[in-house]
């Protein structure tokens, strides 16, 4: 093959930080012939190339989109502040990873939207493809813009820019809508055919179709079909068998360090535990497993074509997988042998996991993280966290036990029908938790004092959760909220033992509004954006100020989406979307919630939430 | 008892913006897709025994770099080459095995030489100004000199950083200009004198009055010095009666 040519030039990529960012060329990156494939398919993450290669479902569907022949799938990330510089300056378009050719030209561009806050990154990638950030503006000289990933259950914020949205799960429906799109092309319908014939393929939501009439109290009236063909609801795809799916046997390896630097074993989907505030617990719904057999398979290829040092298990809760114990065994087996580290995020700290950590840690023992979420029993029922107190001193004395003593706790603050004792109640636990190291190891065992270090994040309500009718707090609450819990850990009899930090409020009250916003919000992120937002993940880049001025300038008034109780009755800009779970069982979840009572998880009982329509997973398994 | 290979590699195209860190963690890779049986350190952080000869600046290409590798059993050269080959990306390549004589010196200590091939933008001197260049009896440079004793007088200040002259001239052991009009050179490395290519041409912009720009270098060999003092190739250790200095 001929030494690819890079998009820039070598003075340009020696001006930059990180110039291997925008190479392409890794291990199990592909090449195709352009002229050879019928489809171009650019697949955008849009943030800087570390956090977009950490991405499972980034891989999932480049490397299943590029097992088609007639497809060729290439990657791009957002350019940092340095490159887009240049880039404008330069009037050099924004290009894919492996051709390094202008992304304006292929036939698809897909976006991975993982967390609201890249929305103005989204029109940085636009806006350097050259292609009109609204979707009305658009010809068949621009790619079909297509978004996916969790946001998507509620994409009315960023609707107007967006010609169509994948809900779901991304394995399923992909073929049917390439073939539709060269049958189109064919065809040579207009663009605004094609888009009406692919709002008819499940899972697929075509924003243009619809027209939303609102009330005069600002809330949504009716989202009307503009023809008779147009869905009214627009169901979530599900992979209803996970160990029959495409999965990235041969992901692309970065150069570069990547955030997550490791290979990655999905072991199930979805969560059987329904905490009232988790959005990713209610939308991946139902549980699906992956067998151990698959699984074990999976691992010795991906060592075999990846090189890796380290595997991670992923999935929302990995302690309830069935398999955990028997899959363990064989890793822990197979990696001493090829020395590759195991790390296990996200296990609920029990004898197991301690026994299972104390095989595949070396001596340095590192911090255990507890998430109870709230700090009082009663704050637990109501979002529905079925960890208690006596399982958290239990699990804290086992690990004192075993030798560590570095205890990560993670809470949230402004959660609803919180009350300053349920806060104060933050900082006794880790008293507690401190106390009960000092009393379990005699002091002559110590390895130096307790290290308790609790982080509170600020609560945003989500869609599809009980808690999407909640109201949320203000900037000045959350800061309150802050700065008693700080207090009370000041007055505290360990306080020397414990940490404590707390998450930027600003960006909260900004995710909020994305989050549970409707397509007015769209012209205040163009503002935004127009006036220099970008990369709003990032706490140094993060722009407060112009956010409030875009809302102001734009006449949108974000508290209506934030600080106001929404009544039973409302209709949400979400609610066209049928993913599984109903808004009947999500209103029982929130009185439920009101009144602090638990509801079981998925394995002890059903709760009849609707996702049982899948006819897979746990919903079909014998109790 | 362990055993330990040189190993020969190549690095062109863009590959060639990966950084040194970069470089070693690709190798890493490799090297545990290879399924070569590889020697890992002691301690709490086991890792593979490799080391570079010389780090590759972000943007320098090489057609002869090294790396020693440690294993744990005797050692193929061939087979070790073609599981290399086997798993390598775009770009990057083995290009030889050589198996280490217990009494070698490791790679980086032995560096004495590297030899570049530089592509240049602007106009190349010619063969006349390029002999009368290399034969004044000094070029000097100036270098910032290593951080004397004194601390925390000035603290506030930013007081200008010392410099020293330095003669490089006998850092420059050849220079010529090829059919490509490249700058062909190779150049005195390791402790004694470390000459990089961007100093020759910053050196030779300044004395020929020309403004070069240097679009890409590559390295194309990597020398160490024999008892003599003439270099042969880091990874050529067929005359076995010469032994290392």
């Amino acid at each position: 093959m001929t030494e690819r040519k890079l998009a820039l030039n070598n003075d340009i990529l020696m001006s930059i930080e990180k110039p291997a960012r925008y190479i392409g060329g890794e291990l199990n990156s592909v090449m195709k012939e352009k002229t050879q494939v019928k489809l171009r398919f650019a697949m955008c993450f849009p943030d800087v190339y570390e956090i977009g290669m950490s991405h499972l479902g980034m891989q999932i569907l480049y490397g299943m989109f590029n097992e088609m022949p007639d497809v060729w799938c290439e990657r791009v990330f957002s350019p940092w502040t340095d490159l887009d510089h240049v880039l404008r300056e330069e009037h050099i378009p924004l290009f894919a990873l492996e051709s390094q050719e202008p992304v304006k030209g292929f036939d698809f561009l897909g976006m991975t939207l993982q967390y609201e806050m890249c929305y103005s990154n989204v029109l940085q990638i636009l806006d350097l493809s050259g292609i009109p950030m609204l979707q009305k503006d658009r010809t068949w000289e621009d790619p079909i813009l297509i978004g996916g990933g969790p946001c998507v259950y509620n994409p009315e914020p960023i609707a107007d820019f967006f010609d169509m949205f994948y809900i779901g799960e991304g394995e399923t429906k992909y073929p049917q809508l390439f073939d539709l799109y060269l049958t189109c092309r064919d065809e040579k319908v207009s663009r605004e055919e094609f888009l009406k014939r692919a709002a008819l393929i499940d899972g697929i939501y075509v924003p243009s179709m619809y027209e939303i009439t609102y009330r005069t109290d600002g809330t949504i009236d009716k989202m009307i079909p503009r023809y008779d063909t147009i869905p009214k609801t627009v169901k979530k795809e599900v992979v209803r068998d996970l160990n029959d799916v495409y999965y990235p046997l041969k992901p692309v390896v970065p150069f570069i360090r990547a955030t997550q630097d490791r290979i990655v074993l999905e072991v199930q989907r979805g969560c059987i535990r329904g905490c009232r505030f988790c959005q990713a617990g209610q939308i991946y719904k139902p549980i699906r497993e992956r067998s151990v057999s698959t699984l074990k398979k999976y691992a010795r290829e991906l060592m075999k074509n990846t090189g890796y040092e380290e595997i991670s298990l992923s999935s929302l809760s990995t302690s309830d997988y069935t398999g955990l114990q028997e899959l363990l065994e064989y890793l822990i087996e197979e990696c001493n042998q090829k020395r590759i580290n195991i790390s296990l995020p996200s296990l609920r700290i029990d004898a197991f996991s301690l026994d299972v950590m104390n095989k595949i840690q070396d001596v340095r023992k590192n911090s255990l993280t507890f998430a109870p979420e709230a700090g009082s029993q009663r704050m637990r029922n109501v979002i529905n966290k079925g960890l208690t107190k006596e399982d958290i001193l239990n699990g804290a004395q086992m690990a004192f036990l075993g030798g560590w003593h570095k205890v990560k706790l993670y809470f949230m603050l402004g959660l609803p029908f919180e009350e300053n004792e349920d806060i104060e109640a933050i900082a006794e636990l880790c008293n507690e938790i401190a106390a009960l190291y000092y009393e379990t190891i005699p002091k002559e065992q110590r390895q130096g004092k307790a290290e308790i270090t609790a982080s509170t994040s600020f609560f945003v309500p989500k869609p599809f959760t009980a808690f999407q009718w909640a109201k949320m707090n203000t900037m000045d609450e959350f800061i309150e909220k802050a700065t008693l819990t700080k207090k009370t850990v000041l007055n505290q009899l360990n306080k020397k033992s414990i940490s404590y930090h707390w998450h930027e409020a600003g960006t909260t009250i900004m995710e909020g509004i994305f989050a549970r916003g409707d397509r007015k919000v769209s012209k205040a992120i163009q503002y935004a954006y127009e006036h220099g937002c970008l990369f709003d993940a990032w706490t140094e880049e993060y722009r407060h100020e112009t956010w409030l001025e875009a809302f102001d300038k734009t006449g949108v008034d974000y508290s209506f989406y934030i600080f106001r109780d929404r009544n039973e009755e409302e209709i949400f800009p979400w609610d066209f979307i049928d993913a599984g779970v109903t808004k009947k069982y999500l209103l029982k979840e929130w009185k439920q919630a009101q009144a602090g009572i638990v509801t079981q998880n998925c394995r002890e009982q059903c709760s009849g939430c609707g996702a049982g329509t899948y006819q897979c997973g746990i919903c079909i398994q014998k109790k | 008892m362990s055993y330990a290979v040189r190993i020969k590699f190549k690095r062109t195209g863009p590959v060639r913006y990966l950084g040194h860190l970069d470089m070693l963690r690709y190798f890493q890779k490799a090297v545990m897709r290879s399924g070569i049986d590889v020697k890992y350190s002691e301690g709490f952080n086991p890792h593979q025994i490799m080391s570079f000869a010389y780090p590759l600046g972000v943007s320098m290409e090489t057609i002869g770099d090294y790396m020693d590798l440690e294993l744990n059993s005797e050692p193929d050269a061939r087979m070790i080459m073609n599981r290399m080959n086997d798993v390598m990306k775009e770009g990057i390549c083995v290009v030889g095995v050589s198996v280490l004589p217990g009494t070698a010196i490791n790679a980086m200590a032995s560096v004495a030489a590297a030899s570049y091939r530089i592509k240049l933008r602007g106009n190349m001197p010619s063969s006349v100004e390029l002999d009368h260049f290399m034969q004044q009896e000094h070029i000097v440079i100036e270098k910032a000199a290593k951080a004397c004793g004194k601390k925390g007088k000035h603290k506030d200040k930013q007081e200008e950083k010392p410099v020293e002259e330095l003669d490089i001239k006998i850092g420059i052991m050849a220079l010529s200009i090829n059919e490509n009009g490249e700058l062909v050179t190779t150049l005195s490395s390791g402790s004694k004198m470390n000459l990089k290519p961007a100093t020759l041409v910053e050196v030779m912009n300044r004395y020929l009055n020309l403004s070069l720009v240097i679009e890409k270098i590559i390295r194309t060999e990597i020398y160490r010095k024999l008892d003599d003092d003439t270099i042969v190739p880091l990874g050529e250790f067929d005359d076995q009666t010469k032994k290392e200095s």
